[in-house]
């Protein structure tokens, strides 16, 4: 087609070059127009909606007042006309189309504007057909179900179309292979030989219904429909990419969503709750679990380190394609380097879109998962914030004074510390340690630059609550010390205390719950010494010149007896002769309220008599003291969870990593980080016109008014998209294939729903009866188009292999994990245990980096949680289960909307001979023949867990001496490979 | 389930035998089938007109991709670049740390290889590769390819994928799709990955992406006892073995066929029935495939099988000619895996990293090259040596160098080859492209050219794009063709 335009031009140069004068009109008509339609007008064109930069092509006044760049042709000049420097690559700023014309249409079009762009086309262009006419961004209206008496008003509708395609719906399909599809379709699980047996002795009118409202009940229906959505979100337990780091709190999202499903969450609390339920639900800190929506994506943490900005771009691109994908079922990353090619969705729209995601990143956050515990927290955290600040209004509060009162009645009147006995003290940076007749010990001789001391040292206390560290001034040491750095400062790295029982062989740790100094050295708290991590510690600059102490408070009291030493570890290992030039140890066995360091200023407070005592002294007072209770409140609060999700601090390999503030977004040419043209504000598509795309959001919000905005935005009960993709979803999990079966598209590049009004209908029905799924679930498996025979009434009808009109029921084969769950339940080996952590079906051994070796082949098939469902694997992103990767479970590095079908030897291979197969082959013949001694009982269980049936005489029969030749394995092996195990009808 | 492909529900109305079959994997390509239709249709040329070409004919059928892993240094191997010798030291890099630098630019380095001209082309070759250097006159360099990113992960997808980002089908995964087995007794897309470990993204670098899963790589590890997954039972699970194995699968394939009797007119039972005969084909042939031993000592000895340096690159050489050979379609040799060391990622010290990955491929790539011509393989099979990115003519710390998608080097070499053939050049000091600058596209397009594929119209429609290998992209970069 191309090579034709252009040889046609070629012989229009000719002629041209050839005659004096031409015949302009049809120059133009019959060498430049086809070059202009066929490679602009896509973008610059009335009739395709897009007039990228402002400018059209299609008529001349478009190309004479041109675009954002000014007139797009200066007549005769074609060195001087941006189209012509855009159309031969010469600027790199501006080169179109993006793929380069032929060189044979560039001389044409540069001939044109040279012979003075003769144009004919003087009338305004037809305005295309409005870009938004189009089914899916229509209002939601619920359309008038049609009259059918009796029928099931989803059945109403397809007996509609039937009747137009001349086709006549199948029979009902007989109880055994209702009872396997309904199973299947809600559980992912086969049923057992009980339960149909009690389905087919049901004379209830009502069984079906009963079935169905059983099923819904059950835990198991999470655990299925959870796993759709899970590969919607393309949600994986690791990273992806080059360096594919597991997650190990992704789980708590997989458990929040087959909780919602389990719990009918309705849909547009379940889109609130997965965007933003920090502002929705303050109050359920437990749905910071739905968070793990904004990380279910991949993580490039090589290029998170590297290349910072292309790393930020492409990981909100992803979110955008992602949320917009899986809850609009549009394709808006499509408009990332230009206007939407189909749909109507200008690069404004993208970049509004990635803006509500400019201010978070991935990564886990911490939660409460008890609302109880998530209310405390804030209480003394907010006490400490209060006590650093000096926020008297706070410290002063009579139910902080409280606080205050009863810790110094707990108080006894005396210092009660005692020093320990020094048995040995050994330098071992080579100071010269010197024991003082007051207790202390002296560093003087040899300055080393690091230094760990070690002293051994007993006591008369028979036990001990808290030990007490003073740092001591002396004249020996530089500006009185305490510290031998040139300016007096030390740093304690780290404080560690064992302890040695005579009875006992080995020394044991004591664990230290807290620390408190008199005096901290900004970012050098006495924390730092309890952290484990040699790099921080104390520090008492600019306080040097005098004396300071720190008390270590012990997780348990310690009691001890005469023969009981100790062993305590000074780690002064900064660097820089930042080592303790004078201390002294002492123990105390007081209650609680003793082991607490006091600047002495403080402490004299605690001297005078509360009435006494002036506001600025009890201010002080309660400052430091209020600051270590709230501490020890806090450090008695049950640990927090965490899920990796993304927000405006998560934690990372880098460490907390905190937005204060949403990036600036600009549009950017081409989709280029090196053009970026004006700021884009947060916004969603604008083509829902009664729905506002741009966010008023005030100057200076919060980065989660954003997201709030935006899940708003989508769960409007007037998003038409909305409620129309999650019915599509249900229906497309239901049936195989959706009313538009392209359910992650709903634009002009997807298919067209083939029954627009039955879809309509569902969304509006889910919408209004509270966002239920299961209410959908109800309607659809009640309806007679789901109870169909799936092989159909033959002989009567045209062909419809596809089954767009549902004039049968749509055999499905058994998707990845519903087969590895079926094999385990046949097998008696399904373990239903629910939730927690994912169980790895590998084993690893260190790789080249930081991603491990995955050994598939090396996992215990019977450990401890090997028969628990698939949806509590672990899926690493990058490194996929061979076996269920055989049976399409989908690469997660994109969105997975449908599971593919494939059947290719490899299959055939992985299906026969794997280990998990055969494994359970060997436990599907235990179970049988724990059962009967009689082979042909055993053959006739195995028969019917597998295919839910009796087996022929002549299946019997064969399955009997295949049996006995090479046991039962190999007939269990059979089954498990059988396509009537594999689909079902 | 229907099927997920367009055409398939476009051109063929009912599933035929033909279109079963190549659903199951074997026969033609889907692709090549929906072609194939459209030309009986439209009453065209035979399919042997295109040699297996699907648009138009083809000079290719069968591919093997030497991939050096890291990304290999191009002013130390192939890239002459006398300049860096004479600036070496001065600090002419860029000031700020590009995006995707490892760490702080430092200043112009040479090569601490010496370098010389060989074969009639004159073709400048370094210390590093002395066998290549010997076969320049057969090779076609693309001597300005370039990348979009300075980071391994995308990089690697880019040049395997055409994409940056993961869950896209990568080049061997389309080519199946594409054009399917040559032999229903091999799998028609294998992976040799380094033992030492995968690469960068892992397997996601063979997967199938959006396609269906049967086109990804099939990774084989050449030094197992078991190369292909699965082909046989566990010696422990001794009823899926010998006697008890082909007992049970006959049985199997008859149980299923009558279940397909019951169950007319679906195609995928049908084709659930044929992939299992194809199985118990591949069963008996893939294990001679996989067997080196048949083959004479001076061909071992020839692709260094008796070397320690070369044993394991050399292995998995010629098993790549054996594939190819017996019908596999596509076969990727990996050197290096991911990470620090053992792989072409030299930003410690390039004189010490270097020279042993070097050494470990050369020998073994021009006995690869050598051995497909002399077999006359070389008359329909392609060769091309590959690389994610290049690296900087800056030292990286004293003795090393960053990586840099500026400028790198790919050769191609075989069928529809202009030997000796040369495009683009880098700037004097190989930081970045000087003229004739290709991408991954080009490169892509142009191996799908040559197997009789138009880049442009080997689509495949998911999340609402008809997606090429090319995305946009790509021109066949005709200069360096036969």
């Amino acid at each position: 087609m191309q090579r034709r335009c252009s040889i046609g031009a070629y012989v229009w140069l000719i002629v041209v070059a050839g005659t004096v004068s031409g015949d302009d009109d049809a120059f133009f008509r019959e060498a430049v127009e086809p070059i202009l339609r066929h490679h602009c007008y896509e973008c610059h064109a009335h009739s395709s909606g897009n007039m990228e930069g402002g400018l059209t092509l299609d008529w001349r006044s478009g190309w004479k007042t041109g675009g954002d760049r000014g007139p797009a042709i200066v007549p005769g000049d074609p060195a001087a006309s941006l189209l012509i420097r855009a159309i031969s690559h010469s600027d790199p700023d501006l080169q179109m189309p993006e793929e380069k014309l032929a060189q044979h249409d560039i001389d044409v079009l540069t001939q044109w504007v040279k012979r003075g762009a003769p144009d004919p086309r003087t009338a305004k262009p037809e305005a295309a057909l409005d870009p938004t006419d189009w089914w899916s961004l229509q209002p939601l209206v619920r359309p008038k179900v049609p009259v059918v008496s009796g029928a099931n008003p989803i059945d109403a509708f397809l007996r509609a179309k039937l009747a137009e395609q001349n086709l006549v719906r199948s029979d009902h399909a007989d109880r055994r292979t209702l009872l396997r599809r309904l199973t299947f379709d809600l559980h992912g699980l086969p049923p057992t030989s009980e339960e149909l047996a009690a389905f087919e002795a049901d004379t209830d009118p009502a069984a079906w219904e009963h079935l169905i409202d059983r099923l819904l009940a059950s835990p198991r229906y999470g655990e299925r429909w959870a796993r759709h959505w899970l590969d919607t979100v393309h949600f994986a337990d690791s990273h992806g990419f080059e360096h594919d780091v597991f997650r190990p709190h992704a789980w708590r999202y997989r458990d929040y969503v087959i909780d919602s499903f389990n719990r009918d969450t309705p849909w547009g609390t379940f889109i609130r709750e997965q965007l933003a339920a920090d502002v929705f639900y303050p109050d359920s800190p437990q749905l910071t679990a739905a968070l793990g929506f904004l990380g279910a994506g991949p993580y490039d943490q090589s290029a998170a380190a590297t290349a910072p900005m292309s790393f930020e771009y492409l990981d909100r691109d992803d979110l955008v394609t992602q949320t917009m994908g899986a809850f609009v079922s549009t394709t808006a990353n499509c408009a990332r380097c230009h206007a939407h090619k189909f749909d109507p969705i200008p690069q404004a729209d993208y970049f509004a879109l990635q803006a509500v995601f400019a201010g978070i990143g991935k990564g886990d956050i911490s939660y409460d998962a008890d609302p109880a515990i998530a209310q405390q927290r804030p209480r003394w955290q907010n006490l400490i914030a209060a006590a650093t600040a000096g926020n008297a209004e706070v410290l002063l509060a009579e139910e902080n004074q409280k606080l205050l009162a009863a810790w110094e009645a707990d108080r006894p009147a005396q210092a009660v510390w005692k020093p320990l006995q020094l048995l040995t003290f050994v330098s071992t940076g080579g100071a010269d340690l010197r024991k003082r007749a007051d207790g202390s010990v002296l560093s003087a001789g040899t300055r080393p630059d690091k230094e760990t001391t070690v002293v051994t040292v007993t006591t008369e206390l028979s036990e001990i609550t808290a030990f007490r560290l003073d740092v001591l001034t002396d004249e020996s040491l530089p500006v009185m010390g305490p510290g031998r750095a040139d300016n007096g400062n030390l740093h304690l790295s780290e404080f560690e205390v064992s302890v040695f029982r005579p009875a006992q062989d080995a020394a044991e740790t004591v664990r230290i719950r807290r620390a408190t100094a008199d005096f901290d050295q900004t970012n050098w708290t006495i924390q730092h010494a309890l952290d484990g991590n040699p790099a921080t510690a104390w520090g008492i600059h600019p306080q040097v010149g005098q004396s300071h102490h720190a008390v270590f408070e012990l997780e348990t009291p310690l009691p001890v007896d005469a023969d009981t030493q100790f062993a305590i570890t000074l780690k002064q290992v900064h660097g820089g002769s930042h080592i303790i030039g004078r201390f002294r140890l002492s123990a105390t066995d007081g209650p609680p309220a003793t082991a607490i360091a006091l600047a002495a200023e403080t402490a004299a407070v605690l001297d005078i008599p509360p009435e006494s005592r002036s506001r600025e002294q009890q201010l002080q007072l309660s400052g430091a003291v209020l600051k270590h209770l709230a501490q020890q409140q806090l450090s008695q609060l049950p640990a927090q969870v965490q899920v990796y999700a993304a927000a405006a601090a998560a934690k990372n390999e880098r460490g907390m990593v905190t937005f204060s503030k949403p990036r600036p977004i600009h549009l950017l040419t081409r989709g280029d980080l090196e053009k970026p043209r004006d700021e884009v504000a947060p916004g969603t598509l604008s083509a829902l016109a009664h729905l506002s795309a741009r966010f008023s959001l005030p100057a200076g919000h919060s980065e989660n008014a954003r997201r709030t905005a935006l899940a708003d935005w989508i769960a409007d009960s007037q998003n038409p998209l909305t409620w129309r993709s999650i019915a599509n979803r249900v229906w497309h999990y239901h049936f195989g294939r959706g009313v538009c079966d392209t359910p992650n598209d709903f634009g002009r590049m997807g298919s067209l729903p083939t029954h627009p009004q039955l879809l309509d209908w569902m969304a509006c029905e889910l919408r209004d009866k509270n966002g239920s799924l299961k209410h959908l679930h109800r309607l659809i498996c009640t309806s007679e188009t789901y109870q169909q025979t799936s092989h159909g009434n033959s002989g009567v009808q045209t062909p419809d292999p596809d089954n767009r009109w549902l004039a049968r029921m749509s055999r499905r084969r058994l998707d990845a994990d519903s087969y590895r769950d079926a094999v385990l339940a046949v097998a008696g080996q399904l373990d239903l245990t629910m939730g927690g952590p994912g169980i790895s079906h590998f084993t690893t051994s260190p790789g080249p980096q930081v991603t491990p070796v995955l050994h598939y082949d090396a996992f215990d098939l019977d450990s401890a949680g090997a028969g628990r469902r698939s949806i509590y694997r672990v899926v690493w992103r990058g490194i996929a289960d061979p076996f269920l990767d055989a049976l399409d479970f989908p690469d997660l590095g994109l969105l997975a909307p449908t599971r593919g079908f494939s059947a290719s030897p490899l299959q055939s291979l992985v299906l026969l001979n794997n280990r998990f197969v055969l494994h359970h082959c060997r436990h599907m013949a235990d179970r049988a023949r724990k059962e009967t001694d009689d082979l042909q009982q055993q053959i006739g269980q195995t028969v019917m867990r597998t295919w839910l049936r009796i087996p022929t005489d002549e299946e019997r029969n064969m399955f009997h001496s295949l049996a006995e030749k090479h046991g039962l394995e190999a007939v269990c092996r059979l089954l498990l490979n059988s396509n009537e195990f594999l689909f079902v009808d | 389930m229907v099927p997920t492909m367009q055409h398939s529900r476009n051109a063929a109305h009912r599933y035929s035998r033909r279109a079963m079959l190549a659903d199951s994997g074997g026969g033609f390509g889907s692709a090549a089938l929906a072609c194939l239709l459209q030309q009986q249709t439209a009453n065209a040329r035979s399919e042997n007109d295109l040699n297996g070409g699907i648009h138009h004919r083809a000079k290719v059928r069968r591919v093997i991709q030497l991939f050096m892993n890291g990304g290999a240094s191009p002013m130390d191997t192939f890239d002459y670049k006398p300049e860096l010798e004479r600036l070496h030291g001065q600090d002419l890099g860029p000031k700020e740390k590009p995006e995707g630098f490892t760490a702080a630019v430092g200043t112009v380095m040479k090569s601490p290889f010496p370098f010389a001209q060989h074969g009639e082309t004159g073709r400048w070759v370094s210390s590093m590769f002395p066998h290549q250097a010997k076969i320049v006159d057969e090779l076609a360099f693309l001597m300005a390819m370039s990348s979009r990113t300075n980071v391994h992960g995308p990089a690697s997808y880019m040049m395997n994928t055409g994409f940056t980002l993961p869950g896209f089908p990568c080049m061997g995964a389309w080519i199946s799709y594409a054009l399917g087995n040559l032999s229903d007794n091999l799998p028609s897309f294998v992976v040799l990955p380094d033992p030492r470990g995968l690469p960068y993204n892992q397997k996601a670098n063979f997967s199938a992406g959006f396609l269906p899963s049967r086109y990804q790589g099939t990774i084989v590890d050449a030094a197992s006892k078991t190369p292909v997954p699965d082909l046989l039972a566990d010696p422990q699970y001794e009823f899926a073995r010998g006697e008890a194995d082909a007992d049970t699968v006959a049985l199997l394939q008859q149980i299923n066929r009558q279940h397909a009797a019951a169950h007319p007119d679906d195609s995928r039972l049908e084709a659930r029935i044929a992939a299992g005969e194809l199985a118990a084909r591949m069963q008996l042939s893939a294990p001679e495939a996989f067997d080196l031993s048949s083959e004479s000592r001076a061909t071992q000895t020839a692709y260094g099988l008796d070397q320690p340096a070369t044993e394991d690159y050399g292995r998995r050489c010629l098993l790549a000619r054996r594939l190819v050979e017996r019908g596999t379609r596509f076969v990727q040799v990996w050197s290096g895996p991911q990470g620090a060391t053992n792989n072409w990622d030299n930003h410690g010290n390039i004189t010490a990293e270097l020279p042993p990955i070097a050494l470990s491929v050369d020998q073994p790539i021009a006995a690869l090259f050598t051995d497909l011509k002399s077999r006359g393989l070389l008359d329909d099979t392609l060769v091309i040596w590959t690389t994610e990115f290049g690296r900087t003519p800056f030292a990286q710390g004293s003795l090393g160098r960053d990586h840099n998608r500026g400028t790198f080097v790919t050769w191609l070499a075989g069928a529809g080859i202009k030997a000796g053939a040369t495009h683009g050049r880098s700037d004097d000091l190989g930081y970045q492209t000087a003229e004739g600058q290709t991408f991954c596209y080009d490169l892509h397009a142009t191996i799908l050219h040559l197997l009789g594929i138009d880049h442009k119209r080997l689509t495949y429609r998911t999340a609402g794009i008809d997606r090429r290998l090319t995305d946009v992209h790509g021109d066949v970069i005709r200069s360096i063709l036969a």
